[in-house]
């Protein structure tokens, strides 16, 4: 486990997000990356019932990452974060009465993954209800694991195959204290991720989308 | 007889037994063909059958003939000369089945090639040697009169000095942490921990540096029996690019009468690695060069340039 960073990529001029995706595959694979299979990101999206009138829901989002296989993670918005083990969803759904689940709220994220020297990268398509709504590029230093130490250096990388759309400093990593460690169970990955998600549901459909 | 010993094989008398054996071959075929054809067509049978018998007898006594000239060539024939340079290897050669068992020349291609690799092996011997590669104290015994055995008083040390003086260091940098570890007999072992960029493990040999492997800070140190693993290399590229360099460095710190001065030179030089993912070449500017930030540490300023980067 390395430092990860999620990001947006916009869509090229005048291109589908299949296309601007393929052009991102050329670039890394003329760069010298090797693709080693695919990848999925999933969040579903559970509304707590039962609670006061005059308080707002609290979303639950359920998450699960290709990476790690055997395990999901629930975790609210801002808020606290759990990890469990596959069944946690036969949980959830006897859970029933306590969260609905929001059908039509599942975001995910598709494609392929790549390996670079060290790094990883993995770009995929975000897809809600079928539709699709914009690119995600995740991109992981594996031999380091302090976000401080190496962000330049993932700047560059990035910067090499992204061009001039490279992100910021994630918030996940402003926040913590300069020095501290990405724990080893993808949570910080996941919390990036899922504001991606949810800024991808804010957003409108992408004019000129197919299905 | 007398010709067998003196000239070898006499290719003339070979060649004419070889002819001697087709002649045989085919008298002996005519034996049995006219066998086969049995009487031929004659009015009566007594006729028939002494035609039969005048060509049968005709037909052994030219195979007689012919035998017997073979006999008498084959000891004109010499037998091939007693010295023969190949000795039990030639035999092998006479093998009718080379192309199962090629034996025989894989034989000589084994030969000649350890005759070249000798040849080499002399040559970088003498190359070698011109310049002295032992980083310990050793007293080179010239006259007979010393005892062959003399041990370099530097390579025996106890190891109640040897833990001191890693200890010291150890209290020279406070963001290096180094745990003594004597898995197998007096050798020490060092575990090296550099802030929370990678882990050495240093085997040593009383205060010299025998060996060393560097791996990332969240590689397992230890293999599945809980001992440490000293033996298998990182995951990820960049920390065995910085395995061959400190392999690089542990040899090019030497001083055969000081070796704890050898020991801090090479844990200063590591301790510079603690800024590996930080810092830009000092060459291209870069941080990145096929995909490595610079892992190269120059031994005396301590700047970082990238592998390639360096001149």
């Amino acid at each position: 486990m390395g430092v990860t960073c999620v990001c947006q990529v916009p869509l090229a001029e005048g291109k589908s997000v299949q296309q601007t995706i393929d052009i991102l595959h050329k670039k890394l694979e003329q760069l010298g990356a090797v693709k080693q299979g695919n990848f999925t990101v999933d969040c579903e999206t559970y509304h707590a019932t039962g609670n006061a009138s005059g308080q707002p829901t609290k979303l639950l989002y359920v998450m699960h990452n290709s990476e790690t296989p055997l395990s999901c993670l629930a975790l609210f918005e801002g808020g606290p974060c759990l990890t469990a083990d596959g069944n946690f969803d036969v949980l959830m759904i006897k859970l029933k009465s306590h969260f609905q689940n929001a059908k039509g709220h599942k975001v995910e994220s598709r494609g392929s993954r790549y390996r670079y020297c060290d790094f990883l990268i993995k770009v995929g398509a975000i897809t809600m209800s079928s539709s699709a709504r914009g690119i995600s590029v995740e991109v992981e230093y594996c031999p380091c694991v302090v976000p401080g130490d190496c962000w330049n250096l993932m700047k560059e990388f990035m910067q090499s195959f992204l061009g001039p759309s490279i992100p910021e400093l994630p918030s996940v990593f402003a926040t913590k204290p300069e020095g501290l460690y990405v724990p080893a169970d993808c949570v910080d990955t996941m919390t990036q991720y899922l504001e991606l998600f949810s800024k991808v549901r804010k957003q409108q459909v992408l004019p000129g989308t197919t299905r | 007889m007398a010709d067998a010993m003196n000239v070898g094989v006499n290719l003339e008398a070979f060649s004419q037994a070889i002819s001697a054996i087709q002649a045989l071959r085919s008298s002996v075929t005519r034996v049995f063909d006219s066998l086969k054809d049995g009487m031929k067509n004659k009015e009566t049978l007594e006729g028939r059958e002494k035609v039969f018998i005048t060509e049968f007898q005709d037909n052994l006594q030219s195979v007689n003939r012919d035998l017997n000239e073979l006999e008498r060539l084959s000891t004109l024939v010499g037998r091939p000369s007693e010295s023969h340079p190949l000795h039990n290897s030639g035999l092998l050669s006479l093998d009718p089945v080379q192309d199962k068992t090629p034996l025989y020349s894989q034989l000589l291609q084994a030969y000649k090639w350890s005759n070249k690799l000798q040849y080499h092996a002399g040559l970088a011997s003498s190359l070698l040697n011109q310049q002295s590669l032992k980083r310990s104290a050793n007293q080179m015994g010239a006259s007979a009169k010393r005892r062959p055995k003399v041990q370099p008083s530097t390579l025996v040390l106890p190891p109640q000095y040897v833990d001191d003086v890693i200890s010291r260091i150890g209290r020279m940098f406070p963001d290096m942490a180094i745990e003594l570890f004597r898995p197998n007999g007096t050798s020490a072992v060092l575990l090296v921990t550099l802030g929370k960029v990678l882990k050495t493990i240093v085997v040593m040999r009383s205060l010299f540096i025998d060996r060393t492997i560097v791996r990332g800070f969240n590689e397992n140190v230890y293999s599945e029996d809980g001992k440490l693993d000293i033996w298998s290399k990182s995951n990820y590229q960049v920390f065995q690019k910085v395995t061959d360099h400190a392999t690089t460095a542990l040899l090019h710190y030497q001083l055969p009468q000081m070796p704890d001065v050898v020991v801090r030179s090479f844990m200063t030089w590591l301790r510079s690695y603690i800024k590996l993912f930080q810092t830009p070449c000092q060459r291209c500017g870069k941080f990145l060069q096929e995909g490595l930030p610079p892992t190269w540490r120059d031994f005396r300023t301590l700047e970082a340039f990238h592998d390639t980067c360096r001149q």
